[in-house]
């Protein structure tokens, strides 16, 4: 493992980092979702009594999805950017090691992750006058199992496209969202028909937002399912990495030209 | 030149599977010596450009080895690519990065300091005459500036091998020379060894050493241009007759030489042996001619040659 091409990766994809690009995936699409879904809470908060919580329930679920979807998104979005650029047998057929891209990926990842959700927590605090970090630091284990939730889609994704190429790229905006549904996001796992629960249960990214949710409700932090969500999602990236090589070595058995 | 062996490729073979397997090279053997500048011709899918790819690890080989500075390519990968550069017109940069930036980027994969990044790239930029635009984003570029970019990203590495796929397709006569010309330098003043694919055939001609000559997948030629060229063609002598069109053709079914007959143009076909009997001949005659015109054979008439029975077989 060599720091320097590490690095030299890093700063290929933080040079497109103040592009107009780069700007709406940071600040643009995450502020229209706080706002659109906030001003939903707000609705839901004064009209249903019931559910005081509801709204920073939402809003806590939107900000947190967001770092599900952005660590995906690093991943297999930078690695579009290089066959869309044509660039990728530019970088590996230099000493570029497959493993020292996949550290810089989510290097870079974790960086624009901690943007994102600085700015987001700003624009919730300054649209609804809420401390999404009020939970306490016991938020950021979560965050944490989070981001390896992220990348292990984001390494689906990668994985399906350097093998199948360009023609399968919208899965690079798809996966995530098809996980979505069975994450308990915005609703707890409870609330879904019992074929769902089954998938729900599998997932790690459940674990973290029902975990997040007792946090707020009840004030406990569950250790059980940061530690359940954590091995779910170790075991899934391990796998993930396997197939993503499995699937790279694959496409070199065809070529990475044919990808440009 | 010395013969220190820098590549060694030993019967190479991709094949692509499918419902019909198909042969892209086929058992193919060369090497490459410090120094030396190899060409790689051959007809569009001949197997020029997937050798190419091979040699970079961005295409896995079926069966064979790849030996660089003898350790194998296939274990010793990220070691032996810091020495090996490569350049194609095919390929492209980031086009939202700047010049500086993307040379920054790949001076760093190759494990240049800061000191040599920064010296370099403007020396380079500079020899390329696109120092202007080290500021500019890729995608300001033409496509020629594009492909200028691509050889300092190549050279300004310093690396010992340069893989440089159709280096000038896109470039004006007069910055294509100038391309010729730096890659001439740069193997005799670093002693770059360059495997080197064009379909330029003069250009071939001039900056080549020797060439392989793929077909089908295999190397079916391998020797110096002008032999490969001496090979399959002869000599021919274009005269502009004035006097003596009659007696010219006579002295051509004499020596049984293959000519053509153009209004008063006449071309003779011959080994360039033959030429000054012909000439002679031809003053024994008494003909007159206004302008001589003397072809060599070419690289090119090898090419088309070879094509062309590709082709029919």
């Amino acid at each position: 493992m060599n720091w320097g091409r590490i690095w030299a990766v890093f700063l290929r994809y933080y040079y497109f980092f103040a592009k107009p690009d780069s700007m709406a995936d940071l600040f643009f699409w995450p502020a229209l979702d706080i706002f659109l879904w906030g001003m939903t809470s707000v609705w839901i908060q004064h009209t249903e009594q019931e559910f005081p919580k509801l709204a920073i329930a939402i809003l806590t679920g939107l900000v947190f999805w967001q770092i599900v979807w952005r660590s995906n998104y690093e991943i297999a979005v930078n690695m579009l950017q290089e066959f869309w650029n044509r660039n990728l047998v530019n970088l590996f057929s230099t000493p570029l090691k497959l493993s020292e891209w996949i550290v810089a990926m989510m290097l870079y990842g974790i960086f624009k992750i901690i943007v994102t959700i600085v700015f987001g927590a700003f624009v919730v605090w300054g649209l609804y006058s809420l401390n999404i970090f009020n939970m306490g630091w016991s938020f950021l284990p979560f965050c944490v199992s989070l981001i390896l939730s992220g990348w292990l889609i984001g390494f689906l994704s990668a994985a399906i496209m350097v093998n199948y190429g360009q023609r399968l790229q919208i899965l690079a905006w798809m996966t995530a969202y098809i996980f979505a549904p069975f994450s308990a996001i915005f609703y707890p796992m409870s609330a879904l028909p019992s074929w769902g629960q089954l998938i729900a249960k599998a997932l790690p990214m459940t674990y973290i937002f029902e975990g997040m949710r007792l946090v707020l409700y009840e004030k406990t932090f569950s250790m059980e399912m940061l530690l359940t969500s954590l091995g779910l999602n170790i075991f899934y990236l391990a796998l993930m990495m396997l197939f993503f090589r499995w699937m790279f070595e694959k496409s070199r058995e065809k070529g990475l030209a044919r990808l440009e | 030149m010395t013969k220190e062996k820098v590549l060694s490729v030993q019967n190479l073979r991709k094949v692509y599977s499918g419902k019909v397997p198909f042969v892209a090279v086929d058992d193919i053997s060369f090497d490459l010596h410090r120094g030396e500048i190899l060409g790689l011709l051959g007809s569009n899918g001949a197997g020029k450009t997937t050798t190419i790819q091979m040699l970079l690890s961005t295409l896995k080989a079926t069966s064979g080895s790849i030996f660089y500075f003898g350790k194998d390519f296939f274990t010793h990968r990220s070691e032996v690519l810091e020495q090996v550069a490569f350049a194609s017109t095919y390929v492209s940069l980031p086009w939202m990065l700047t010049v500086e930036q993307n040379l920054e980027v790949f001076g760093r994969l190759y494990g240049l300091s800061a000191e040599e990044r920064r010296k370099r790239m403007d020396a380079f930029l500079e020899r390329f005459g696109i120092i202007s635009k080290k500021k500019d984003k890729v995608s300001q570029l033409s496509a020629g500036q594009i492909t200028r970019l691509m050889l300092v990203k190549a050279f300004m590495m310093r690396p010992k091998i340069v893989l440089l796929d159709e280096p000038t397709a896109s470039l004006d006569p007069d910055i294509a020379e100038e391309v010729v010309q730096f890659v001439l330098e740069e193997r005799k003043i670093n002693g770059t060894a360059i495997l080197y694919t064009s379909h330029n055939m003069a250009e071939v001609a001039e900056v080549c050493d020797r060439v392989l000559f793929l077909q089908k997948g295999k190397i079916i030629a391998d020797d110096v241009p002008e032999r490969l060229a001496k090979s399959v063609a002869t000599c021919r002598v274009q005269l502009l007759v004035g006097d003596g069109l009659k007696r010219t053709v006579a002295v051509a079914e004499k020596l049984k030489l293959p000519y053509k007959l153009d209004h008063r143009t006449v071309e003779f076909q011959l080994d360039e042996a033959q030429i000054a009997n012909l000439l002679m001949a031809l003053a024994q005659a008494g003909v007159l001619y206004t302008n001589i015109n003397i072809m060599h054979p070419t690289l090119e008439d090898y090419f088309l040659h070879m094509a062309g029975v590709g082709r029919r077989s």
